[in-house]
């Protein structure tokens, strides 16, 4: 927890100047011929999708750690990377319906990268709720760790389901909307940037998140011993 | 430790086709999930054949929450769970058994549900219904699978049922899209049930490989 103190404000820094160039870059690259300005929500939305995935693998390995080494500090990472999972995962969605609506001309459509993705987003929700209606910590921690677990094992059982059955069932509607067009070396430089930015960002956000839960925790053992102190 | 297995299964069984609590109730909630559908969407003859497998496989999914929500219910109202895992049988054992029992139960009322679907819905499938019922069997274990494991996560829950369900209907996504497909494909002469049954076969093999050692996980002190 003190490592974890000690990087949170440089993570901070790094995250808020890595956004400012990088939306500044941005800003300055060029527009894309059909898209135009549309384009540039690209810069938000795949560096997002790529930290919802990553925020997943960070919750499946802490909790395959903390049922194997029953680790506290495990069980508190895997706490604090599901909100933060979630709120990418949401992020995701909502830059991609707000592209959607102008490119496509619908703000959803049942392809197989939106499913996955929503179901995604529901799983976080799932597993943020059973942590939280379990009332015995243990249980609850190792509730929400088998259920991560599960998840990590089915995500790509529903990713390739969804996919055989977008294409067994009907040609893609949208031709190449959910394969990346190939970029071009000018779209390059800003979206690394970007995607760089935002793994500082995911960092810092679990960072505060997990200090939070741990002082939580810490609260909840104090408050145990006054009580017992008092009776 | 087959033995205690079946012991747990038989005991879950004729408990509940004596008191035939689970039955009764997931048998008429099915019967009222297709009255709402019938009059949500007022299919025609030809539309009926189109719609039956999503209509059949989402009443079996929301029948099979209802069983699911009451797997451990007797024992966590007599607080007989720590003397079930304290016997001197295998943890994997417990699980089996819960699982055997719900299956069977289950597989009855589906039993049941199918030609109810079929005569409600005026669908003339019943040269297939075997096909129709294989391909049920075959999602069937794998739901019921995962869901005990989850119905055991969730026994302890406050809002346990709204729990379980918001759990298990993402995971079990792939199961519902590739047994609706399967379902579609026996029906229809030229189908292709083929790679979707390959896929249930995939989702049961996973689901009851993992979900025992979840279980065991879960209940080690």
């Amino acid at each position: 927890m003190n490592f974890l103190a000690r990087i949170q404000r440089p993570l901070g820094v790094v995250a808020l100047l890595g956004l400012a160039y990088g939306l500044w870059l941005v800003f300055n690259a060029p527009i894309d011929f059909q898209q135009g300005n549309s384009v540039r929500i690209l810069y938000v939305h795949v560096p997002s999708a790529k930290m919802a995935l990553f925020c997943y693998l960070l919750l499946t390995i802490s909790s395959i750690f903390y049922l194997w080494k029953k680790s506290e500090t495990a069980d508190i990472i895997a706490e604090a990377a599901v909100p933060v999972g979630a709120a990418f995962t949401a992020v995701t969605l909502a830059s991609g319906s707000i592209w959607g609506k102008p490119m496509w001309g619908t703000w959803w459509a049942w392809d197989a990268r939106l499913t996955s993705m929503l179901v995604l987003l529901i799983l976080y929700f799932g597993l943020m709720a059973l942590r939280s209606s379990l009332d015995e910590p243990g249980k609850s921690a190792k509730a929400t760790a088998i259920l991560a677990i599960i998840g990590a094992v089915d995500l790509p059982i529903i990713h390739f389901s969804v996919v055989w059955w977008r294409t067994l069932h009907q040609p893609p509607s949208f031709g190449g909307a959910s394969g990346t067009p190939t970029i071009t070396g000018a779209l390059l430089p800003p979206l690394l940037v970007m995607a760089l930015a935002f793994i500082c960002l995911g960092a810092y956000m679990v960072v505060v998140k997990a200090r939070e839960v741990a002082a939580r925790r810490q609260l909840e053992v104090l408050d145990l011993e006054r009580m017992e102190n008092n009776d | 430790m087959l033995k205690a297995a079946y012991r747990i299964a038989w005991k879950d069984v004729v408990g509940d086709l004596r008191r035939s609590s689970s039955l009764s109730s997931m048998l008429f909630f099915a019967v009222a999930v297709l009255v709402v559908f019938q009059a949500a969407f007022e299919p025609d003859r030809q539309s009926a054949v189109k719609l039956l497998p999503g209509l059949l496989w989402a009443t079996v999914l929301f029948t099979s929450l209802m069983g699911l929500g009451r797997v451990f219910q007797a024992e966590e109202e007599n607080g007989a769970f720590e003397g079930l895992l304290l016997a001197s049988v295998p943890r994997g054992a417990v699980f089996l058994g819960k699982w055997l029992g719900n299956l069977l139960l289950t597989l009855l009322v589906q039993a049941m549900i199918l030609p109810l679907t079929m005569i409600l819905f005026n669908v003339d499938a019943w040269h297939v219904i075997h096909l129709i019922f294989g391909v049920l069997v075959l999602g069937i274990l794998g739901l019921t699978g995962l869901g005990v494991l989850l119905a055991a996560m969730t026994q302890a829950a406050r809002s346990r049922e709204t729990l379980l369900a918001l759990l298990l209907l993402p995971l079990v996504a792939p199961l519902l899209i590739a047994g609706v497909q399967a379902t579609a494909g026996v029906m229809v002469v030229d189908g292709h049930p083929g790679p979707w049954i390959k896929l249930l076969l995939i989702f049961d093999t996973v689901y009851l490989a993992l979900a025992p050692w979840g279980f065991s996980w879960l209940v080690e002190e």
